[in-house]
């Protein structure tokens, strides 16, 4: 009869048995039936090869002293290559491959290491063990090339057959032993890791139900799936439920969800992981003694009534099924598409060297998550796995709520607390989309929860002590950006002082360069030219152009209504609108009226309703520049055009005068009559931003971007669209004014910008700014580039580079300028002002939040020639 | 920059040798980063006129400039102004005038008083025209202002803030040259060098033989002069005899917060002299308008006085915070009342917190004294090392965040820092008209002030919420219906009432 023999996919297979027992030559075979890899199987005299080039010492044609020294050598060198060998199967178990070692491994001993190995690494160890006639081993010996001597074969037998006994007690999960008529009949096959699952026609992920039975019905419906005549929920591509555990307790209908998971499971439409309440009531089904608390008394509840209703037989078998399907759940799943294992479902966390394993160790990491003690309070306490996460699968896990899912470093939370009154989300695979339904009700009320924790503890105020000696925020785009102390500080203290409320800070736009180049014209500082090369060279084909307007920049963050911003920023509010340094950019009294201006054009448009959104984020220019700036206008550019006109005309009508009385000053005249004509463009050019307003009347506020909705961010859209949109709504309120703008993708149409600008700039007007058609832009080898690049006009420059900047000697100098270090910064803070404002429409802490936004303050904090 | 001098009647041709500027040539010297022009304008026995000017390089100007990351930095006036810059700038070629040597024969000239006209600006001073006046006219001028022009198409200013002064006075060149070698750098808004003791010196040659007597001395010398280091140091014999305000602190306050520089701590309380934006109105430098009138212990010192005195009396004290500690001032007292253990001196201000680690370091060289911890912190974010403490002191602070932001804040404190004791104090807005105030807070920076009411409505409704007993008094002199300067509200823990 013949026997099947499986080989685990992962783990360490060790053959045993006495020299000339079969063991390579069974290998061999495996090879060449493709059973095994050549690379999968090791051996002791391979590694003594490897680390000495000895093979075998043959001591009988050496002197007893000289075989001393070769023994104890020898020794020394099996030593090492058993060391050597162990490394290697340690690395090949922790990466879940399996290792057939190729040796006699006749004491306990010998074994007893790989078992541990295989234990540490969370993988099988399963031991061949061929026990064939002392006669045929001779045989064989006698016909190798360097026998072993029948003395030692004899040795090795009586071991062998000593320690045999106790093989099957020593730790391995399986122990085959064949005897040669049993090795001739055995069929060898491979096993698949059981853990690794196809994708198929895509999975829907689904957060944790916890007995929400009608949201998941309702969530299915969303998601696409129909009931077919079996009662089965089936969609029509083929796709799959996945659910991360915890389908019970808490909640009302805790068996109508195990149910309907027994049975889709049982016919391949949905798999599910183990859990924590999954595997409590696994243990209490089984008659062990557990507390059933925390929502799960609820269940224990239903099988009461079920009992009532079934009677005690239909029950006890019902628990029975239930039992053993809640035991069978794995510890987490791995799915793969095109032979790529891409995602991974489980409970409440995993360690990447435990992805695609099953251990007690693991099992527990899955169900409970990387806990570290309990705080005082008996809850545990907590630490983010998910940080160390580097293997690039997507892992979809539950067990925490949060309000959003929260997307960390390829890990995506996706329990939104339904029995808590939130959300019961669905991760599509791979499509990367959420869908979701509202919660009917707070079923579990239980003030304790970590739900309800996280929402009171969401707009606390974030701890200082994580900030003050300088910190990193790790961003989707640009990586890890860190803040040196030093700016922390000084940003904090703006905080302090100035800024609007942390809360309502969610974003500060980023800074932007100019062309990294300046005009090669010889009259120009900056010219369009070098702004399309810049893109140019990076690989951007198409680009938007977009008219500056010259005024302060504004954040507005408009609320449909002042209850929908309690979800937002934590207390009531229509809206808030600050500057580029958080600073309220008007006082109360005029934002409240500006606000409330805005939200009456925009509700009377319906733009909140018609986009599904309590809020709209915009960047944008409030115009006029002395709105803002009227200060700094009278103290500075007035008063410096004032003084310098001044100071020229009387020194030109004293050389004047000089002249007519003889003295030869006509190249002294000359000059100061070009230097009183600077001064005079300098004074025509700063009043061009300049009107009076009275209250809101001729106040223009020109967005730009629209960041976000309470739902979802733009920054997946391109420019165009942004320019669209915000003409959309300066159609709403006459507040709004739109940007003009050109999309440049040809020579002509460059040409046809650069006359543009041109016209606008000789007008007085600031000039353009030079966006990539995406919002965020990367060059051919995947580095995020310059998101805008902004060309001044000539005339314009005069308020930045001073009176003088265009007479030749100033101007050449004023060509050495180095942009590296804005264009760093401007990277850094447009990460940081995505990430920030993503965060903020997951509705993450404040902390969270704020970790971006004081990142962008302290940046901006760092000196960097401000004339860029 | 420019200075026009011109002298009128008999003589007048005189001028030029005293200058040793002869009238054929034009002078013309490129030093590093600026040029000095002087050229005639008029030469007749009886009218002389030069005209004296400087033109910079305005890139050379703002290196190592201390605005280099300003964005007004190119834009920058000093490159047009009349300023100590320009004093230095044309000390060369009026060297002799100065000195008041010359030829033998010309030696005569040298002390005749000359029918003068002085043109100089554009001028860049925070001083009304009044003022500017009575800097010169004790000096026997005739000043003549001229303003620059501000036609804007929108409303920016009334005035120009460019002047340009036309003094005319029977004065010998030297004398003129020294008065406005003394007076351009005073009256200029700031000082673009670091200054020492050759400012003293500098005064005393310059300002030898008139500027002891001029009714305006002590504002000369310390608008000159503008550190306190410096004013201590001037010698007797310069300062005049109005000078009992010499050592206060409060005129120097006064005068000194024209300066960009001066920073305001947000621990002042008391109404006070404030930076002065319009030129004409109330720029009385040499009658400071502090509340002087006798309190020989400011409101302030009552009130530390006052925080002590309760502190002192607590049972438990061995930990205290001063939460928006300033420059320490209060901190700095607490260390010597017994019992006390730790000190941490809250503050998010980088220069008042070095302040107080000045003040800090000097007071703990006294024996047996707990010096306070500076610490860096904020009430908008949260901080362990706050918890759990004895005492936890809000000296004049919560008027200074918005009241809208107060109730967070509120909430980090009592619900999560949970001090045994709590002291608050904040102004009476009640006693406001006692100080007969044109404003109606007591500080700028302030965003609210409160009545008796408002702030006893508050505090019970804080303490009720989080389980404290709450006793309300009031710092200061007393007055009948309006009660006293200062609030303050006590805080106590009630122990196993927690909710």
């Amino acid at each position: 009869m013949s026997q099947q023999i499986a080989l685990p996919h992962a783990g360490i297979v060790l053959l045993v048995g006495p020299s000339n027992s079969g063991k390579t030559t069974l290998l061999n075979q495996l090879v060449e039936r493709e059973v095994l890899l050549r690379s999968e199987i090791v051996s002791s005299d391979q590694f003594r090869v490897l680390v000495s080039d000895m093979d075998y010492i043959d001591l009988k044609k050496h002197s007893k002293d000289e075989q001393e020294v070769l023994y104890a050598k020898y020794q020394q060198i099996s030593q090492s290559a058993f060391e050597a060998m162990s490394a290697l199967i340690n690395t090949r178990c922790a990466l879940g491959k399996l290792t057939v070692v190729d040796a006699t491994h006749l004491w306990p001993e010998d074994r007893k290491n790989y078992i541990i190995l295989a234990s540490k690494n969370h993988v099988s160890a399963m031991a061949i063990v061929l026990d064939l006639p002392e006669k045929i081993l001779l045989d064989r010996d006698a016909q190798r090339e360097l026998p072993r001597g029948r003395n030692r074969i004899n040795q090795q037998v009586r071991n062998f057959k000593n320690n045999l006994h106790s093989l099957k007690t020593e730790g391995f999960s399986t122990v085959n032993i064949l005897n040669e008529r049993q090795l001739e009949q055995s069929t060898f096959i491979r096993l698949s890791n059981p853990l690794v699952k196809e994708a198929g026609a895509g999975l829907d992920f689904i957060g944790d139900i916890h007995g929400c039975y009608d949201e998941f019905l309702e969530l299915l419906d969303k998601l696409g799936y129909n009931q077919n005549e079996e009662g089965l929920y089936v969609h029509p591509e083929g796709r799959k439920l996945v659910s991360v555990g915890d389908i019970l307790g808490r909640g009302p209908k805790s068996i109508a969800c195990i149910k309907f998971f027994q049975e889709h499971v049982e016919q391949d439409l949905a798999y599910m992981v183990d859990s924590n309440h999954g595997w409590k009531i696994a243990r209490w089904l089984s008659g062990r003694k557990v507390e059933l608390t925390h929502g799960d008394e609820k269940v224990a509840a239903e099988f009461e009534h079920y009992e009532h209703n079934q009677g005690k037989e239909a029950t006890d078998r019902f628990k029975e099924q239930v039992k053993n399907f809640l035991l069978a759940a794995p510890s987490n799943l791995v799915f793969s598409k095109n032979g790529v294992e891409g995602i991974v479902a489980t409970h409440a966390g995993i360690r990447d060297t435990y992805i695609g394993k099953q251990s007690n160790t693991i099992s527990d990491f899955c169900r409970y998550g990387d806990t570290d003690g309990v705080h005082e309070d008996g809850k545990p306490i907590r630490k983010d796995w998910f940080a160390e996460h580097q293997s690039g699968e997507i892992i979809v896990w539950g067990h925490d709520p949060n309000h959003q899912p929260l997307v960390v470093n390829n890990t995506i939370n996706i329990d939104q607390g339904v029995v808590f009154g939130g959300r019961l989300t669905a991760y599509r695979y791979p499509k990367k989309a959420f869908v979701w339904v509202e919660a009917h009700k707070d079923y579990a009320e239980d003030p304790e929860s970590l739900w309800h924790k996280w929402k009171k503890e969401r707009f606390s105020p974030p701890n200082i002590q994580s900030f003050l000696s300088g910190y990193s925020v790790n961003t989707e785009d640009y990586g890890e950006i860190r803040v040196k102390e030093e700016y922390v500080k000084s940003s904090i203290e703006e905080v302090s002082h100035y800024t609007v409320p942390i809360e309502e800070l969610v974003y500060i736009p980023p800074t932007m360069s100019p062309a990294p180049e300046p005009s090669s014209l010889q009259d120009y500082l900056e010219h369009p030219k070098e702004a399309f090369d810049y893109y140019r060279d990076q690989n951007v084909t198409k680009m938007v152009v977009e008219k500056k307007h010259m005024g302060s920049r504004a954040i507005f963050l408009l609320f449909k209504d002042e209850e929908s911003a309690v979800n937002y920023v934590g207390s009531p509010t229509l809206g808030t609108i600050y500057t580029r340094t958080g600073r309220p950019f008007f006082d109360q009294a005029m934002t409240r009226m500006i606000v409330r201006q805005l939200n009456a054009d925009l509700t009377s448009a319906k733009y909140f309703a018609k986009h599904k959104t309590d809020f709209v984020l915009l960047d944008a220019e409030a115009l006029p520049w002395n709105l803002k700036a009227k200060e700094l206008i009278s103290a500075q550019y007035a008063h410096v055009s004032e003084v310098a006109l001044m100071d020229r005309r009387k020194i030109l009508e004293k050389l004047e005068q000089a002249q007519e009385k003889g003295w030869d000053v006509g190249s002294w005249i000359e000059e100061f009559k070009l230097k009183l004509g600077n001064a005079k463009v300098f004074r025509e050019v700063f009043p061009k931003y300049c009107w009076d307003t009275q209250g809101i009347e001729g106040i223009k506020i020109a967005p730009f971007h629209i960041l976000a909705h309470s739902e979802q961010t733009f920054f997946d859209q391109s420019h165009i669209w942004h320019m669209e949109e915000t003409r959309e709504l300066a159609k709403l309120s006459d507040l709004f004014i739109e940007t003009e703008f050109k999309v440049v993708t040809d020579e002509a149409s460059e040409q046809e910008a650069i006359r543009w600008w041109q016209e606008i700039t000789e007008d007085g007007h600031e000039g353009f700014v030079v966006k990539p058609e995406t919002y965020i832009a990367r060059n051919n080898k995947g580095r995020i580039i310059q998101p805008a690049i902004k060309v001044r006009g000539r005339k314009y420059l005069h308020i930045i580079y001073g009176i003088d900047y265009l007479q030749p000697e100033n101007l050449t100098r004023l060509k050495n300028r180095n942009v590296s270090r804005k264009q760093r910064h401007a990277l850094m803070e447009f990460a940081l002002g995505i990430e920030g404002v993503k965060r903020f429409v997951r509705t993450e802490s404040v902390a969270r939040i704020h970790e971006c936004v004081l990142a962008t303050l302290a940046l901006e904090a760092e000196p960097v020639d401000p004339r860029l | 920059m420019q200075l026009a001098i011109k002298a009128s009647g008999e003589g007048a041709k005189a001028l030029s040798f005293l200058l040793a500027k002869n009238p054929q040539n034009l002078y013309d010297r490129t030093e590093k980063g600026y040029r000095v022009r002087l050229t005639y304008t008029v030469f007749t026995a009886t009218e002389v006129e030069v005209i004296l000017f400087v033109t910079l390089d305005p890139v050379e100007l703002v290196k190592n400039s201390p605005d280099a990351f300003k964005i007004t930095q190119y834009i920058n006036d000093r490159e047009f102004v009349v300023s100590s810059l320009f004093c230095s700038y044309v000390r060369s070629a009026l060297g002799t005038a100065l000195n008041g040597r010359t030829l033998e024969e010309y030696l005569p000239w040298v002390n005749h008083a000359f029918k003068l006209n002085l043109c100089f600006g554009p001028l860049a001073s925070d001083m009304p025209d009044s003022v500017v006046r009575r800097l010169f006219e004790p000096l026997a001028y005739d000043v003549n202002i001229e303003y620059g022009q501000t036609n804007y198409q929108f409303k920016l200013k009334d005035k120009s803030s460019a002047r340009f002064l036309n003094l005319q006075g029977e004065v010998t060149l030297q004398n003129a040259l020294k008065h406005l070698y003394v007076l351009i750098p005073a009256l200029d808004n700031y000082k673009h060098y670091f200054m020492d003791e050759r400012e003293i010196e500098k005064l005393q040659r310059y300002g030898e033989g008139w500027l002891v007597e001029h009714p305006l001395n002590q504002m000369i010398i310390k608008r000159s002069l503008r550190f306190r280091e410096l004013i201590d140091k001037v010698p007797p014999e310069l300062k005049g005899k109005t000078s009992e305000y010499f050592n206060s602190d409060t005129i120097y306050e006064a005068l000194s917060k024209g300066s960009k520089e001066s920073v305001e701590s947000l621990q002042e309380q008391e109404p006070q002299l404030r930076e002065e934006h319009n030129l004409d109105k109330s720029w009385k430098p040499e009658e400071p308008q502090i509340n002087d009138a006798k309190p020989v212990i400011t409101l302030n010192e009552q009130r530390y006085q006052a925080i002590v005195k309760i502190i002192e009396r607590l049972p438990s004290k061995e930990t205290i915070v001063d939460f928006g500690a300033g420059e320490g001032k209060l901190s700095v007292r607490l260390g010597n009342i017994p019992q006390v253990q730790e000190i941490l001196a809250v503050e998010p201000t980088e220069k008042l917190l070095l302040r107080a680690i000045k003040r800090f370091a000097q007071a703990s060289l006294q024996d047996g004294y707990v010096s306070p911890t500076p610490l860096w912190g904020s009430f908008y974010y949260y901080d362990e090392r706050m918890r759990n403490k004895d005492v936890m002191i809000l000296g004049e602070v919560i008027e200074h965040i918005d009241e809208h932001r107060l109730p967070r804040v509120m909430e980090t404190i009592f619900g999560s820092y949970q001090p045994k004791t709590l002291i608050m104090t904040t102004p009476n807005v009640e006693y406001n008209r006692i100080y007969e105030m044109q404003e109606e807070v007591r500080h700028k920076d302030h965003r609210f002030e409160w009545t008796r009411a408002e702030f006893a409505q508050w505090s019970n409704s804080w303490a009720s919420q989080y389980s404290y007993q709450v006793e309300i008094d009031g710092i200061g002199l007393e007055v009948e219906g309006v009660g006293h300067p200062t609030q303050i509200a006590i805080f106590s823990r009630q122990v196993g009432l927690e909710k």
